[in-house]
């Protein structure tokens, strides 16, 4: 597996991707739509398999003692490590912004555990739509970047309304005792994030095992 | 007759407007064998199919002795695969190429793979697109040989190259088959680098084996098709030319 990873690290991860993935300090950002920082979180494996088409890295890896699911792990392992490092790279920043007394984001939910938790649902959602699309053809990236946009813009928007809302507004909160009922949702978001990339694995790589290159 | 390397049997196909039929032959150790057929006959396809890069609809690959499909990886250990004409990884370095595929087989050997890039003039902090088309299959062929391969299989290595760098590369592989003892499977349209250098040859033709053999029993199985009076041997291409003219007739008499 740590094979694999670095094999897409040093050959296919577009430098942008890279970037993208540490573009979670944002949340230090004292107004700003926090959930653009998912979009960045999906625009990093889209940009990275389009490289990846034009690198004829499909074919490569092909070459190499692997199968197709490996083939499929490699792209998937590559995706979860871009968000989940986004993700943790942004929370001293959002300590920092704590610490700081930063005063209440104006524009949107708060970088809070409740938001952390919807932005993992958002990714699993995301990479579920986006990568089972790209692996039925291996090539057509855009196509699938569309479809899995829609579901993603509509999270997005949710989220951003939410911190709006009064009857909500316990999930724009850091204090302790909103912080307690923010927790399940965290959880669900790692829950689920975990289900649908375990998910996401199996069709792209049932998908994928069809496709001729 | 030694265990062949490469057992190819009914290799099939499908696809709109173009099938591969029925596709079988078998490579022994210490062979070259090389694939021909017009453009579309089917070559890639075959060597694709082959690695599993196409999924065939029926059919069996053994090599070394075990199914392909099931051993896929640890098969793919011992095969070298060249393409011929495609960019990998235009934008990095060979450096960055060399140091992820070595971590991908067991029996790398780095000293090997230093003597190659000195006998090929290779300079590892060279980007891959900086590369000339023979340079770039030349670099392939050292990453294939570095991990001491039993198995070459190459889809149009010596396309696109002058004829000294074709020459060059003819002349490595049958140095390769004398020393590793391994085998080579080529495809090409240039029948001339086969007059050199082959041990066997399979002809495709519209997906379809035409005949698969040694040297000296293909060239004499396409006799029927030398004019009266003619009786030297006919060359490769001149086989492949008469076959192909004949099938324009046929389709031309429908």
């Amino acid at each position: 597996m740590k094979t694999l990873l670095y094999k897409e690290l040093r050959l296919t991860a577009h430098p942008t991707s890279v970037v993208f993935a540490f573009l979670g300090c944002l949340v230090l950002v004292p107004a700003y739509p926090y959930s653009v920082i998912f979009l960045f979180g999906c625009l990093a494996p889209y940009i990275t398999l389009v490289n990846a088409r034009e690198t004829n890295d499909l074919w490569y890896t092909a070459t190499l003692p692997m199968t197709k699911r490996e083939s499929v792990l490699s792209k998937c392992l590559l995706t979860a490590t871009f968000q989940l490092f986004q993700l943790a790279f942004s929370v001293p920043f959002a300590c920092l912004r704590a610490v700081l007394a930063v005063p209440n984001n104006p524009v949107g939910l708060d970088a809070t555990a409740a938001w952390y938790g919807f932005g993992l649902m958002l990714y699993a959602v995301f990479d579920l739509v986006f990568l089972s699309s790209y692996f039925k053809s291996g090539y057509r990236v855009g196509r699938a970047f569309l479809l899995a946009s829609v579901p993603m813009a509509l999270g997005m928007a949710a989220v951003e309304t939410a911190g709006h809302l009064p009857a909500l507004a316990w999930l724009d909160s850091v204090r302790p005792a909103d912080l307690g009922r923010q927790v399940p949702i965290l959880l669900a978001g790692l829950f689920l994030y975990a289900a649908l990339l375990a998910l996401t694995y199996r069709i792209c790589a049932r998908r994928y095992e069809t496709v001729d290159l | 007759m030694r265990e062949p390397l490469l057992e190819v049997r009914g290799l099939s196909k499908h696809y709109p407007g173009f099938s591969l039929e029925d596709v079988q032959f078998s490579l022994a150790p210490g062979r070259i064998m090389g694939l021909i057929g017009k453009n579309g006959a089917g070559k890639s396809t075959t060597l694709k199919a082959i690695l599993n890069m196409v999924s065939p609809e029926r059919g069996s690959v053994t090599m070394f002795g075990q199914d392909f499909y099931r051993n896929e990886k640890t098969c793919k250990a011992r095969v070298g695969v060249v393409f011929g004409g495609i960019d990998f990884y235009p934008l990095q370095k060979l450096s960055a190429i060399t140091a992820v595929t070595r971590r991908f087989y067991p029996d790398w050997d780095q000293a090997q793979y230093r003597r190659y890039l000195r006998q090929f003039d290779l300079e590892e902090n060279k980007r891959f697109k900086a590369l000339s088309n023979g340079m770039q299959v030349k670099y392939l062929l050292a990453l294939a040989l570095s991990h001491h391969a039993q198995l070459l299989i190459l889809d149009e290595p010596t396309s696109g190259l002058d004829p000294v760098s074709r020459e060059e590369l003819l002349h490595l592989f049958r140095q390769l088959v004398r020393r590793e003892n391994c085998a080579i499977l080529f495809s090409t349209h240039i029948t001339s680098d086969l007059d050199k250098c082959a041990d066997d040859i399979t002809y495709l033709h519209r997906g379809r084996v035409l005949a698969s053999a040694d040297r000296e029993t293909f060239l004499r199985s396409f006799e029927h098709l030398k004019t009266p009076g003619e009786t030297v041997p006919l060359s490769l291409e001149e086989i492949m030319l008469r076959t192909e003219r004949r099938a324009w007739d046929e389709d031309a008499a429908l």
